[in-house]
């Protein structure tokens, strides 16, 4: 727990992503309390401007509040008790309700994703990369075919398919198409973990293939599924926001990507509805750049050992990063990653 | 030449799977296409109507491999049926139509991204560490994860529908009619363009910007750099002609890969600015429940990715000599 804090506190990206994820961790866990509100009914009337905008309206109608932000008299009148943080949507629903119980969809389909996408990767990498010949072969065909059909077509269409997908199915099929990546890195990994000295002794010394995998393989790939895991958070909370914007998720779950749906159906950006647009927009930009930030974290931390493997342009960029900062004269262009990009195949 | 053999065997394996997705999804899920299709028709459906759509929409009875044979046998012969929702046009006609447009709108916000990124990159790299990099590097990045769907919204919100300085849908206004010799028509597909591509190119801009600075931080602490400078050139000189363009190389490797990529990565700024692309058209087959023109895009967008992988491929070998003997 010492060790987290210092590394947080040396580390400003860690910091910031850390805080962002917590604090959408506590507005999940917490919504009920941090919100009077339920999402799901009206609470209010249509429309009504947020309550900050509106208290500040109130309180000098001629101020640039007024004549801006919150210039329709009518939706004034409607919103003048100002007991909705980010105001309602067309249906009256209030905005922070939906934005505070959407963190839990957002979260559970991210969080639910990233745990098929890094256990998927990591079944099929080490497997890939420990056993080699025929395993390789047809894992690795598996990884590269998987890498060259388009993504997003091919989930609008599942999602379509299915039709109306919870959130559940959502994370599910977000899972089982975009294991790829994550799975050709951590099978580069284990390549070169495999032919390292103390896998050699662990073979000769007759351990068994699972407790080599396990006791020796695995922990020295945390630092890459930790990479990995939190790219497919952010990637699936996006794409399941995306999904359920085109109206291909199902309406009566309250998330962000619904929220937006709703924007656009109950066409509240032609009213002027900025609040109800801004809100979705925001939670999700900031959920997402939060991630970013720790991801970038994770590289900067893990392993330096890890730095000079092939085909992780990832660790590669931080290599270089660091080679320019510590020794700025012995840097050599390196190809490793993009032969490996090239090739596909060994 | 081997090396491109395996490539290309391997692009033809992965395009076959693609087709074979497209054959299961639709027969995977519950309840068959036709009938589904029929499921929301207002008007009296008869077996015989059914039987006459199964049959013009290529669903043959039979057993499944017999069927996987006759779609596959039209895959590769290219004819992938008629759309229910334009009827009398082919799924080829309606695809062909939009992915002009998408061709159009991922090059040039591949292109537009590249030049950005790449310019700021080499002057991130040149000033590496000043203000500009530390600002300009990790924001950019930061921009880069923000979500397309909520850059597209705010674009559109604020720079169609609030201060109404752009259009918000359509490639050209509806009516003009396309005559791409004349200067109005192409005037008008320019305006109506700017707010799709700014929202498509600006998540890109920042993976080209910290890749070319990367590349040129590597190449800046060559000896070849130092006697640039020693020999006393320009600082122009030695940015752009000595490092930018040997760091430029994965960068244009990169750019086709991008290209590939960014076809499917637009489809929601299509369908948001309501662009007449594929995107656009994914949607509408979509909620028309048009299975051949769904199955037509994946496969067509397959096809255009494994196009620029290729491309790609062949670029690395052209581009690095080193690779050459390697491949």
């Amino acid at each position: 727990m010492k060790g987290l804090i210092k590394l947080l506190s040396n580390n400003p990206k860690a910091l910031f992503g850390c805080s962002i994820l917590f604090i959408f961790i506590f507005m999940a866990v917490f919504a009920p309390l941090i919100t009077g509100h339920v999402p799901d009914k009206r609470t209010g009337k249509p429309h009504e401007y947020p309550g900050a905008i509106v208290k500040m309206a109130q309180a000098s109608p001629d101020g640039w509040v007024a004549q801006n932000l919150a210039d329709d008299k009518r939706k004034m009148l409607m919103s003048k008790k100002a007991d909705h943080v980010l105001g309602t949507t067309r249906m009256g629903r209030d905005v922070w309700a939906q934005v505070a119980y959407g963190a839990r969809v957002s979260l559970a389909v991210g969080f639910g994703a990233g745990i098929v996408v890094c256990f998927l990767a990591t079944v099929v990498g080490i497997s890939a990369g420990y056993f080699g010949g025929r395993v390789d072969d047809i894992l690795s065909a598996a990884m590269n075919i998987m890498l060259v059909i388009p993504q997003y077509p091919l989930l609008f269409v599942l999602a379509a398919f299915i039709g109306e997908a919870g959130p559940l199915t959502i994370a599910l099929i977000i899972g089982m198409t975009s294991w790829a990546w994550g799975a050709r890195v951590i099978r580069a990994q284990t390549m070169s973990l495999r032919e390292k000295e103390f896998v050699k002794a662990a073979e000769v010394l007759g351990e068994s293939r699972i407790r080599i995998i396990f006791i020796e393989i695995l922990p020295n790939l945390i630092s890459i599924v930790g990479a990995s895991f939190i790219g497919s958070v952010s990637y699936a909370i996006v794409t399941e926001a995306t999904i359920s914007f085109l109206g291909l998720g199902d309406p009566g779950t309250i998330s962000w990507g619904i929220m937006l749906y709703n924007v656009q159906t109950s066409s509240a950006i032609l009213i002027g509805a900025w609040w109800e647009l801004l809100a979705p927009c925001l939670a999700l930009s900031t959920l997402a750049i939060g991630l970013s930030m720790l991801n970038f974290a994770v590289d900067e931390i893990a392993n330096p050992q890890l730095r000079s493997n092939k085909g992780m342009k990832r660790w590669e960029k931080m290599a270089k990063k660091d080679k320019e900062s510590r020794t700025p004269h012995t840097a050599v262009p390196s190809f490793a990653g993009v032969k490996d990009l090239a090739g596909g195949e060994k | 030449m081997g090396f491109f053999l395996r490539r290309l065997s391997f692009y033809f394996i992965a395009l076959l799977f693609a087709a074979t997705l497209n054959f299961i999804i639709p027969r995977a899920m519950p309840g068959d296409p036709v009938t589904m299709m029929f499921a929301n028709a207002t008007t009296q459906v008869t077996p015989e109507r059914i039987a006459a759509m199964k049959e013009l929409l290529g669903f043959v009875d039979g057993p499944l491999y017999e069927q996987f044979f006759i779609y596959i046998k039209s895959v590769l012969s290219w004819e992938l049926g008629t759309s229910v929702q334009f009827y009398p046009l082919s799924v080829n006609s309606v695809l062909g139509n939009a992915f002009g447009w998408s061709l159009f709108l991922a090059g040039s916000a591949v292109l537009l991204s590249f030049t950005l990124g790449s310019v700021l990159g080499i002057f991130a790299a040149w000033r590496r560490g000043s203000k500009f990099d530390t600002i300009f590097s990790p924001g950019m990045l930061a921009v880069q994860s923000v979500p397309q769907v909520v850059i597209a919204m705010i674009l559109m919100f604020t720079f169609a529908i609030g201060l109404g300085w752009f259009p918000t849908g359509n490639a050209y206004t509806p009516g003009l009619t396309p005559d791409w010799t004349s200067w109005t028509f192409l005037k008008d597909v320019a305006y109506h363009a700017v707010l799709p591509l700014i929202a498509a190119s600006i998540v890109q801009v920042g993976g080209f910007l910290i890749n070319m600075r990367n590349n040129m931080i590597n190449l800046l602490a060559e000896d070849y750099i130092t006697m640039a400078k020693g020999k006393g050139l320009s600082e122009n000189r030695v940015v752009f002609n000595y490092a930018a363009r040997n760091a430029m190389l994965p960068s244009v490797t990169a750019l086709s890969m991008a290209l590939g990529m960014a076809i499917g990565g637009q489809m929601i700024v299509e369908i948001i600015f309501n662009y007449p692309g594929l995107g656009t058209v994914l949607l509408n087959a979509i909620n028309a429940r048009d299975y051949q023109v769904l199955q037509g895009q994946l496969l067509v967008m397959t096809l255009f990715m494994l196009f620029f992988n290729l491309l790609a491929d062949m670029l690395y070998v052209v581009l690095d000599p080193r690779l050459r003997k390697g491949a």
